[in-house]
């Protein structure tokens, strides 16, 4: 295997000339729990994540962790994600979080609910600790949904009313059951529901392999998307 | 979390929660969880095969099916949650059926290769998926899904699930009743067929012919092959309806100790159905184990082969046979080890002096054993002069206490409390048996009527069986003269209280062996037997079995006559329970009992209990005020 295959492959992209059918993608649906939200301050506490195989979710063979954050906890996030200053003196630095993090998600396309801010953490984290950052192609299901809402204003599903809806907004929309919101498995696996439902949408628009994929699901369009006013493809 | 969730769902429904702790959670890591939107065609017939069973978590599918030959789609099934599809496609090859989400659904998929490892260590998950799926398929008209090869040769359940049409030979020769015994012959080679039915004028089946019949009535007996077949057919025919479940044609095959059913769709003829179709379907059914017994000329032949018919017991369980048709089944072939002692006992003493009927008695007499627990039996022999008294009483003696011996060898345990015709008090003249219900009904004391109680319950089951008649109207004449008899019965009726609770909850044994053991024969079984004798004696009904009883009283002017319905459910759902128990006591080579732990049970189970609970209170407490007279 050469150098840019291999690389290709740890990245989770492919030669372009051979687009990956959305069904034969393996995903990391991941969500990560915060101190907060400023990123000079602020630090990854959990990350809770799983693999999905097209729109299979497989249930075994999860992440979890819980991460010893450098920063102080915030009484007010503690509240949201119920993880207590006491609880984390136990838990391993990101350190070694990272590193088998790295591994978990070699070779797959990273999904997220407002994936830029969880990527954002991810990847100072990971610069500070090895220079690099997480290249692997990353998809937002707050950009799809947005993508897709212009093209099925009419679904209930899709009229929620709100310009960017939340997670958990979207989960009682599509009827995903929320059984541990706010720890960062539980979310990541509501997210993953949410990824299930949307795909059906998605290709009956057209959306059918990785690239496409990549380009309405790209967590930067997340704005553009939800407020675009006319019906036209982002292709 | 996301095992979690699945772990709870298997533990809730069959057949994942039968299985042990550990292991289920070990599944639930090889599951993915998919979901399929309302509309999507999930697999598609003939299109590839599933590579996964399909476990629905929520929503519902529709199967279909589209004939090979053109022609309508067929609905075969709806699935809903706690159910699965895609398992014949797993396992044979084939899609075979459209399936369609007509809700939005989830789906938890067991990988192809997980679930062949189950398949070989839990052979009932199997068992349980393949009955499911194959009940549903075997409802289908689709001619082309009756092909049983389809099944993996699987073809033990179809017994239990098949109705006799499906099986039967659609095609067979008819001729009518003055046909030469030569045509007939002519036109069976030129149909090829084995067997022809015979019918009268206007079309009904009258008699039937087959190849053996040939063989043992005109070739071996020279009979003219220019006269009529009706001189060797054998006749009558049963008819059965195509509809009728292949399980209740071999019961009645079995008891009538026949081998060919006419099989009709509404009155005409459709084909015929021999035991031959039955055992090639099933391999080892009860009508094999029929055979087996009658085919066996001594003690030592029949022993083994009476032993081994409880096996089939696993079989009926497995293939949701109700209880109360398990029971008779099991009647049914202990009636015949009986029958073939007997008449091996005949053999070895020389043909009897005078007349007898060999009694069955208890929960024998009622056909409501379940597995075999111990001999209750009695006999009753024609009154005889006074000279020839005492060597006819040594020769039934003799033949009786033979009978005992013979019966412990075929599995049959000795009754403890020596309810046994080897007992002298139990094998007398008909006269002194009448005497004995005289003085039971007459004079009734409280030890004495709990010790008839099983006589109540008698019934012939060969020999002379007017003898039988004669007792029974004996007790009926004397019974509505002798009201105390029943006021006694009534009174140790109320007396077993069902263990309800203050609460509401069912009550166990605080200590002992059985400690939060419920005792299902005492409190729940024997009630219910005890209601049914009481209403069937005080309106001069004949039956000895409780659902007999039970269903002659639905018309009658009793007091039960409206409870009918839930008495008959309550004591098909407590027997039931206890056949499961007991064979899974017997499987695990435990000793057998009838102590149930409320703990084992599913909440539903432990709900049908409290509501048979509940319904013998009620009908305790009718007696009570019909019979307060009486009640001490």
């Amino acid at each position: 295997m050469g150098l840019l295959e291999w690389g290709r492959e740890k990245l989770g992209w492919r030669p372009s000339g051979a687009d990956v059918p959305i069904l034969d993608i393996r995903f990391t649906v991941l969500d990560t729990e915060l101190t907060g939200l400023d990123e000079r301050r602020d630090d990854i506490v959990s990350i809770g994540a799983l693999h999905m195989h097209g729109g299979r979710i497989e249930l075994g063979n999860t992440f979890k962790a819980l991460v010893n954050p450098r920063a102080v906890l915030d009484r007010r996030t503690v509240v949201i994600h119920g993880i207590t200053p006491s609880q984390l003196e136990e838990m391993p630095v990101i350190e070694g979080v990272l590193a088998s993090f790295g591994e978990y998600v070699a070779g797959t396309v990273l999904v997220g609910h407002c994936l830029s801010i969880d990527l954002a953490f991810l990847n100072r984290d990971a610069r500070r600790l090895t220079g690099t950052r997480f290249r692997n192609v990353a998809v937002d299901t707050l950009s799809l949904y947005g993508w897709l809402r212009q093209r099925h204003a009419d679904h209930p599903a899709f009229a929620t009313g709100m310009p960017g809806p939340g997670l958990f907004d979207l989960a009682a929309a599509f009827e995903i059951p929320v059984e541990e919101a706010h720890t960062a498995i539980g979310d990541a696996y509501v997210t993953a529901q949410l990824l299930q439902r949307l795909l059906p949408f998605l290709t009956q628009a057209g959306v059918r392999d990785l690239s496409s994929l990549r380009r309405v699901g790209n967590p930067k369009r997340q704005m553009a998307n939800l407020i675009a006013p006319d019906g036209h493809t982002h292709f | 979390m996301l095992i979690d969730e699945a772990v709870r769902f298997l533990s809730q429904i069959p057949p994942f929660q039968f299985l042990e702790g550990p292991l289920r959670r070990e599944l639930a890591q090889s599951l993915t969880m998919e979901f399929h939107p309302k509309g999507a065609v999930i697999l598609q017939q003939d299109g590839p095969v599933s590579d996964y069973l399909q476990i629905i978590q929520k929503g519902m599918v529709k199967i279909t099916h589209r004939p090979k030959g053109g022609g309508d789609e067929v609905v075969v099934d709806y699935r809903e949650r706690g159910e699965t599809f895609g398992l014949v496609s797993l396992m044979g090859g084939q899609q075979r059926t459209t399936i369609v989400a007509l809700q939005d659904t989830v789906c938890y998929l067991l990988p192809k290769g997980r679930f062949n490892e189950l398949v070989g260590s839990h052979p009932a998950i199997t068992e349980y998926l393949l009955q499911f799926h194959l009940t549903k398929y075997l409802e289908m008209t689709s001619r082309e899904i009756q092909g049983k090869s389809l099944f993996l040769g699987s073809s033990d359940h179809l017994l239990f699930t098949a109705q006799v049409g499906e099986i039967c030979q659609r095609f067979t020769t008819v001729v009518e009743a003055d046909t030469t015994i030569r045509e007939t012959a002519r036109r069976m080679v030129e149909e090829r067929q084995s067997a022809a039915l015979v019918v009268g004028p206007s079309g009904e089946p009258i008699g039937i012919l087959t190849d053996s019949d040939f063989r043992s009535k005109v070739v071996a007996e020279g009979e003219p092959i220019n006269g009529p077949v009706s001189r060797v057919m054998s006749y009558p025919v049963v008819s059965v309806d195509e509809k009728d479940p292949c399980f209740e044609v071999v019961l009645k095959m079995l008891q009538r100790d026949i081998y060919h059913v006419a099989v009709t769709r509404e009155g005409a003829i459709r084909g015929v159905v021999t035991n031959h179709d039955f055992m090639v379907l099933q391999g080892r059914s009860p009508l094999a184990f029929s055979e087996d017994i009658e085919h066996q000329t001594t003690l030592d032949g029949l022993a083994p082969v009476s032993r081994k018919a409880l096996s089939i017991i696993g079989a009926l369980l497995r293939e949701g046979t109700r209880a109360t048709n398990i029971t008779r089944i099991i009647s049914e072939l202990n009636d015949r080890v009986v029958r073939k002692v007997l008449e091996l006992a005949e053999r070895e003493f020389g043909p009897p002096p005078v007349p007898y009927c060999w009694l069955a008695l208890g929960s024998e007499g009622r056909k409501e054993q379940t597995f075999r627990t111990d001999q209750d039996n009695a006999l009753v022999y024609a009154d005889v002069s006074e000279i020839q008294r005492a060597k006819v009483a040594d020769y039934f003696r003799r033949f009786s206490v033979f009978m005992r011996h013979g019966l412990i060898q075929c599995g049959f345990e000795a009754c403890p409390a020596n309810y046994m015709a080897s007992n002298p008090d139990w094998c007398q003249p008909l006269s002194e048996w009448k005497r004995y219900f005289s003085s039971w009904i007459s004079e009734p004391n409280p030890e004495a009527v709990l010790k008839s109680l099983i006589f109540f319950d008698f019934r012939p089951l060969h020999g002379d069986g007017s003898l039988a008649w004669e007792l029974r109207e004996h007790f009926g004449r004397l019974i509505p003269d002798y009201p105390v008899f029943l006021g006694f019965l009534a009174n140790m009726l109320v007396k077993n209280r069902p263990p309800i609770g203050f609460f509401g909850g069912v009550a166990v044994e605080r200590s002992g062996e059985h400690k939060d053991g419920l005792n299902l024969k005492i409190k729940g079984v024997a009630p219910l037997v005890d209601i049914a004798r009481l209403f069937a004696l005080e309106k001069g009904i004949r039956h000895a079995s409780t659902l007999e009883r039970l269903e002659a009283l639905r018309g009658s002017t009793s007091l039960l006559a409206d409870l009918v319905d839930e008495l008959e459910y309550a004591f098909e759902f407590i027997t039931l329970l206890r056949v499961h128990h007991q064979y899974r006591q017997m499987e695990a080579g435990t000793p057998i009992d009838n102590f149930i732990r409320l703990d084992t049970l599913s909440s539903l189970e432990r709900q049908s209990l409290k509501n048979a609970f509940r319904l013998i209170l009620k009908v305790q407490d009718l007696v009570m005020d019909r019979y307060k007279a009486f009640i001490i």
